[in-house]
């Protein structure tokens, strides 16, 4: 008997009919299933029984007709396509075309406008969804005595023109939606690609949206990662090959439909089918798909087709041809999904609630349904300037409101009434970023360097090997030694970088000149006084810490600069040499014989980062922009996204594993350590500077006169480093600096 | 009606009759709730509360460990068609069960706990290790287009903690710092159900103790003044003010729960230096054995899910591509005394009535064979068909037909075989043949989770095995095999 299509559901089982139109009590269909699970007559027979909830609206069924519905698989509502083009309301006396609409909003649920911030709240408010950072103290005073009344708008232009910074803020939210990332599995057998140059150059020079859509459907080699997905080694299940990745990407990030559901089965959420799903995955194929139901093909070749297929065809002979035209149909006017959803994300990246919630099923009800369609019209109108959309936003007083207090978490969902912003915990980017402006740097090292000066240096350590194979180095001491030659000729200045993974003493010509303790930082080093002419030799003694193997590595490059304006680098590579064995006394000398001494290895660059300021060029860079730096495990506790899978939404509750780790975690206590050393030497004599500033810093306001209090008792010791860390950390874990207000 | 519907076809059917009537009868039962498929059968009685995962990573030969074959001692110019096993049988403590030389202490524990000589890893093609272990611990072939989570996380997130203070999925034993180790990462993950629900990671079992308690260096009153301080300064901050806020209020209560953990005498369970000096050596061969030592105290004092790794790094460990045989004695003689000792320990002082002990690795090892029969997959390692230097003898293979999997406690029926492998090549499994479902499904089982345990995600309900579906092996539990 077959019941998936309308034949066989009339025509019944072998011993006839099953359904009795309008009679449930007469149809052998309902009585069967309706039976004790145990009974020999109970349908189905194998698998699971139906639910009571299943059952009851096969009745409802039966007694409302038992009609077929042909073709109508459209049960679930679905938006428009076009943007409906709203007018704006006249009768409203703001000014601000978001604010009229708002404002036809809130009397049509007889609310009253929210209170808008004042300036200390709204600057910290911008600077952080601008550019992620926190401003200066000296900043918000001029904010505040500013007397210019459009100095909102004016210092939202400002911020906007700071083009790193505002790229090195929304490169997160990017890589969050495009599945975009710096490790992850996939690399190893070569089955991903990056995307971030890409990217960062998009948003460096705001690319109009329109444009980078077209430039990840149909790719150059910079920006092809997106719909190339991710490989795994060996055979993966139908629904994932990386053509059905795409298209469930595509779906997902740009169009806010789920594709996933309907790759494997007709979709259950939405009204897609398996055709459709496959027949979008087909554009990307260079050859015919065959169909796969739940992993097993149901000999039904696919047929090329996009979700939409009224904005145009996209079927051509080649896989290139077709994403040119699927390229050319996405961004099409006429297709206000795209430009409805991303207008919807920013929404909600700068309000906390999408106006369409969860922002990946834009299907689902807008609670301001005006609201939307005008902004991505508007965004439509402008060129697609992704910075003018925020501007919209932002200078509405919408935005500006005070965020509202919500007693529990279901305020946000069905019924949702517009307030006010939603309060929002920084982001995990946002917090280190924030830690690293006020006390020490959380990270000195980045996974993409826009300035992407090359140094030909190698990370070096002692060869270490475990039956036959490479293997990370045990911790203890190891050797080195690197000798090169100089010419005749006068040096007009010679400098040094280095930076070892876990620290060194470092000999030039048997002289101690330098020693670290802290991998993760550069040490800078003036050496042309130290250099003769002829043999010189470099000498590191390296200590790799811990108490079971891992990884360390010595990085070193040295400049040289003739007077006739020649130069010579000498930089840690494989012609170095190292022992684990105590060498005698004179190893860091020329004189030494080291012809028992092997060749290092290469140790790569997986495991460590670019150090930002391992550079002989331009400013020394104070910290690594979180948003460019490898996955760490801080981040991820704080809820940055491992991006294998596109990701929309983080989450922002707090959880019992990110306050461990803010309360022992050694490498967030580290960053407090070395940050009250720090200040100390700066603001040491002064008690009184080091609250003021930890307040403005931190919260941007001064403390009140009992908390500038508790702070002074506190400072009164002895113990003033523990003291001040302990200062650091009360302010990192209060409510107040972890929201934006 | 006298087939069975198929899951899918099923759905579509109930969505055409809800397109027909559901939507003109203006009903307001939500849709979503006959296209999922949330149950409320009764609860399952459970038998176990705690759960500890033996790791054995890299794919230990099940010819060499737990079921071996043939003994074909090493000469030169042996033919590596004749090796199936390189080492002798000894007997255990069960009648007629035999494992390989250098297991004796795991064979004299062996009437507390069941074999399975069946298990049958999925095929997934060209062979990477992290690939089937992601797959044995989240029961999901990656990529999968959410983020699967991992056995523990879903029992984490089902039953929460036993002791309120320790963390209810604690992994123990693996780096990620070596080879593969975004791979690994990826299932040591909650996946979609939150960073909340994931593995509390202690890498070197033997520094747990810096895990859980306050940030080193720092006194216990210094962490109780600084936590004062961070309150009174929060409750004293103008935020405060004007009523409650759910945001505010669950990171407040996270930072309470934590300051609470790390002050807690529970801490001391995670402190090695606790156990006797004899007591530390037996279990001490490393730092897999340290794994178990502290594995037991966790167990003992309430821990829900915790794993012990054997530790993967390509090529080490069990992942022997040369030099097999010397390989495969210095990993038994890591795992043997601490495992057959971990046993008794909770046996002695009653907690292994309640604590499911479980042996397994992602695959097993063969001399020749590759993948499994009939489904070739590329060879990785050269393996001469003469072998002229030891280096060559040994299992360098990867083998998905066959392989062991050890059950101890929780309801475990005590000295059972179950399932068998051909005693000649391929040693698949020829008897009873149990797929990864049935595992996770017999985890729950223990549990006492109900086995359609789903979570909805992106709109459609994902469940804890791929559709609902692999059945617990009740044969295990000594209850009737229901057909």
């Amino acid at each position: 008997m077959v019941l998936d299509n309308k034949r066989g559901v009339y025509q019944g089982g072998k011993s006839g009919p099953i359904i009795v139109a309008g009679r449930p009590e007469e149809s052998e269909m309902f009585l069967r299933v309706s039976l004790p699970p145990d009974h020999d007559d109970v349908m189905p027979k194998k698998g699971k029984v139906l639910k009571d909830s299943e059952i009851r609206l096969i009745e409802l069924w039966i007694k409302n007709g038992a009609k077929w519905s042909d073709g109508a698989l459209k049960i679930f509502p679905e938006a428009e396509l076009a943007l409906s083009q709203p007018e704006l309301p006249k009768d409203s006396k703001e000014s601000h075309p978001v604010d009229k609409i708002m404002d036809s909003y809130f009397k049509e649920k007889k609310l009253k406008w929210p209170e808008v911030v004042d300036d200390r709240t709204f600057i910290r408010r911008a600077y952080l969804d601008i550019l992620g950072l926190l401003p200066e103290p000296l900043k918000i005073d001029q904010f505040v005595t500013d007397r210019d009344k459009e100095k909102r708008a004016r210092l939202i232009d400002e911020l906007l023109g700071d083009t790193h910074n505002y790229t090195q803020h929304w490169l997160s939210f990017w890589n969050d939606i495009l599945r975009n990332d710096y490790s992850g599995p996939g690399f190893i057998t070569g089955g991903r690609k990056q995307i971030t140059d890409w990217l960062y150059k998009s948003l460096l020079e705001n690319k109009p949206y329109n444009v980078m859509v077209k430039e990840l459907i149909n790719p150059t080699e910079a920006s092809e990662g997106f719909i190339k997905g991710i490989k795994w080694r060996g055979l993966v299940n139908a629904s994932q090959r990386t053509e059905m990745q795409a298209a469930q990407n595509i779906g997902q990030s740009l169009m806010g439909v789920n594709v996933k559901c309907a790759s494997c089965h007709n979709s259950f959420v939405s009204n897609l089918t398996l055709e459709q799903s496959y027949g979008f995955a087909s554009i990307f194929a260079d050859s015919l798909m065959e169909l796969n139901r739940c992993d097993m093909p149901i000999g039904k070749m696919a047929e090329v087709n996009f979700l939409y297929p009224e904005l145009g065809s996209v079927e051509a002979e080649s896989v290139k041809e077709r994403l040119l035209l699927l390229s050319e149909v996405m961004v099409k006017p006429e297709n206000g999904r795209l430009y409805r959803t991303i207008t919807n994300r920013f929404w909600k990246r700068l309000m906390g609630r999408g106006i369409v919630e969860p922002v990946d099923e834009m299907d689902n009800e807008p609670w301001n349904a005006d609201l939307l369609d005008w902004l991505a019209a508007d965004f439509v109108h402008s060129g697609l300037d992704i910075k003018q959309l925020l501007k919209t936003i932002m200078t509405s007083k919408s935005y500006q409101l005070e965020t509202t207090r919500l007693e529990n978490q279901e305020e946000l969902q069905k019924g949702y009434v517009f307030d006010g912003p939603i309060l929002r915990r920084l982001s995990a980017e946002q917090f280190s970023d924030a830690v690293s402006q006020i006390v020490a740097p959380m990270y000195y090292a980045a996974a993409y360097d826009p300035s992407n000066e090359d140094l030909p240096f190698k990370r070096i350590w002692h060869r270490e090997i475990k039956f036959d194979r490479d293997v990370l180095p045990e911790p203890g001491k190891r050797y080195f030694r690197n000798s090169f030659n100089l010419d005749d000729k006068k040096i007009r200045a010679a400098k040094a970088l280095i930076s070892v993974d876990h620290s060194y003493t470092l000999y030039l010509n048997g002289k101690k000149i330098s020693e670290g303790t802290d991998w993760r930082k550069v040490d800078r080093l003036e050496v042309a006084d130290k250099l003769v002419q002829g043999k010189n030799l470099l000498a590191i003694e390296g200590q790799n810490e811990g108490a079971i193997a891992n990884p360390a590595g010595i990085l070193f490059a040295m400049k040289i600069q003739y007077e006739d304006g020649t130069q010579l680098m000498v930089t840690s590579n494989d012609k170095w040499k190292s022992t684990d064995k105590l060498p005698e006394a004179g190893w860091t000398g020329t004189k030494f014989d080291d012809d028992s001494w092997q060749g290092v290895r290469n140790y790569g660059s997986s495991n460590w980062d670019k150090l930002v300021n391992f550079t002989f060029e331009g400013p020394i860079r104070e910290f690594a922009r979180a948003s460019l730096v490898k996955q760490h495990p801080f981040m991820k506790v704080m809820g940055r996204p491992t991006r294998e899978n596109v990701a929309t939404t983080r989450d922002e509750q707090a959880t019992l594993l990110q306050a461990l780790e803010l309360t022992n975690g050694e490498y967030f206590n580290g960053v407090l350590r070395e940050g009250a050393t720090e200040w100390l030497k700066k603001y040491g004599a002064s008690h009184e500077d080091m609250v003021l500033n930890l307040y403005q810093r931190t919260l941007g306001r001064n403390p009140t006169e009992k908390e500038r209090g508790i702070m002074l008792g506190v400072l009164q010791t002895d113990e003033k480093e523990e003291a001040l860390q302990d200062l650091f950390w009360s302010m990192f874990i209060s409510p107040e600096f972890q929201f934006i207000y | 009606m006298d087939k069975d519907l198929p899951i899918n076809a099923r759905r579509d059917f109930v969505k055409k009759m809800a397109a027909a009537s559901l939507s003109a009868a203006s009903t307001s039962i939500p849709l979503a709730s006959f296209l999922s498929s949330c149950t409320s059968d009764p609860a399952i009685t459970s038998k176990a509360d705690t759960i500890i995962l033996l790791w054995m990573a890299g794919g230990m030969a099940h010819t060499e460990t737990f079921d071996p074959k043939a003994y074909v001692p090493y000469s030169k110019g042996v033919e590596s068609k004749r090796v199936l096993s390189t080492f002798p049988k000894v007997p255990t403590i069960v009648d007629g069960l035999h494992f390989s030389q250098g297991l004796e202490s795991i064979g004299n524990v062996m009437d507390k706990g069941a074999i399975i000589r069946s298990y049958k890893s999925a095929d997934l093609g060209h062979i990477l290790h992290t690939r089937h272990q992601y797959h044995w611990h989240t029961c999901y072939e990656p990529p999968q287009s959410v983020q699967a989570p991992h056995l523990g996380a879903w029992i984490a997130k089902e039953l929460g903690p036993v002791n309120p203070v320790i963390p209810p999925f604690i992994a123990m034993g693996q780096r990620f710092t070596v080879g593969e180790a975004e791979e690994l990462k990826a299932f040591h993950s909650a996946g979609f159900l939150g960073s909340e629900y994931g593995p509390f990671l202690i890498p070197d079992p033997s520094t747990g103790l810096d895990s859980v308690r306050p940030p080193q260096g720092m006194s216990l009153k210094r962490f109780e003044a600084r936590y004062k301080l961070y309150k009174e300064l929060a409750n004293k901050s103008k935020i405060m003010e004007g009523g409650s806020d759910y945001q505010r209020e669950s990171l407040m209560r996270s930072m309470e729960q934590s300051y609470r953990l790390l002050n807690s005498p529970e801490a001391k369970v995670f402190d090695l230096g606790q156990e006797p000096k004899e007591v530390y050596n037996t279990y001490n061969t490393g730092r897999f054995g340290l794994g178990c030592l502290l594995a037991k105290r966790l167990a003992m004092n309430g821990g829900r899910f915790i794993s012990v790794s054997t530790e993967y790094e390509p090529f080490l460990g069990w992942d022997t591509h040369e030099n097999g045989h010397i390989r495969a004695a210095k990993m038994k003689a890591l795992i043997d005394r601490p495992i057959a000792q971990l046993i008794k320990d909770l046996d002695e002082s009653g907690h292994l009535d309640r604590t499911l002990i479980i042996l397994a690795s992602e695959f097993s090892r063969d001399a020749i064979m590759e993948g499994r029969p009939g489904e070739p997959v590329q060879d990785q390692v050269d393996q001469p068909d003469i072998i002229e230097d030891e280096k060559f003898y040994g299992m360098h293979r990867h083998f998905t037909d066959g392989s062991s999997i050890l059950m101890w406690g929780g309801g475990i029926k005590k000295g059972l075989v179950y399932g068998k492998t051909a005693d000649e090549r391929p040693c698949s499994s020829i008897e009873n043949p149990v797929v990864i479902d049935q595992v996770h499904q017999s985890i729950y089982h223990a549990l006492g989770m109900h086995p359609e345990t789903n979570y909805t995600i992106e709109g459609r309900p994902f469940y804890t095995t791929p559709d609902g579906q692999g059945k617990p092996i009740l044969d295990l539990f000594g209850e009737k095999l229901v057909s």
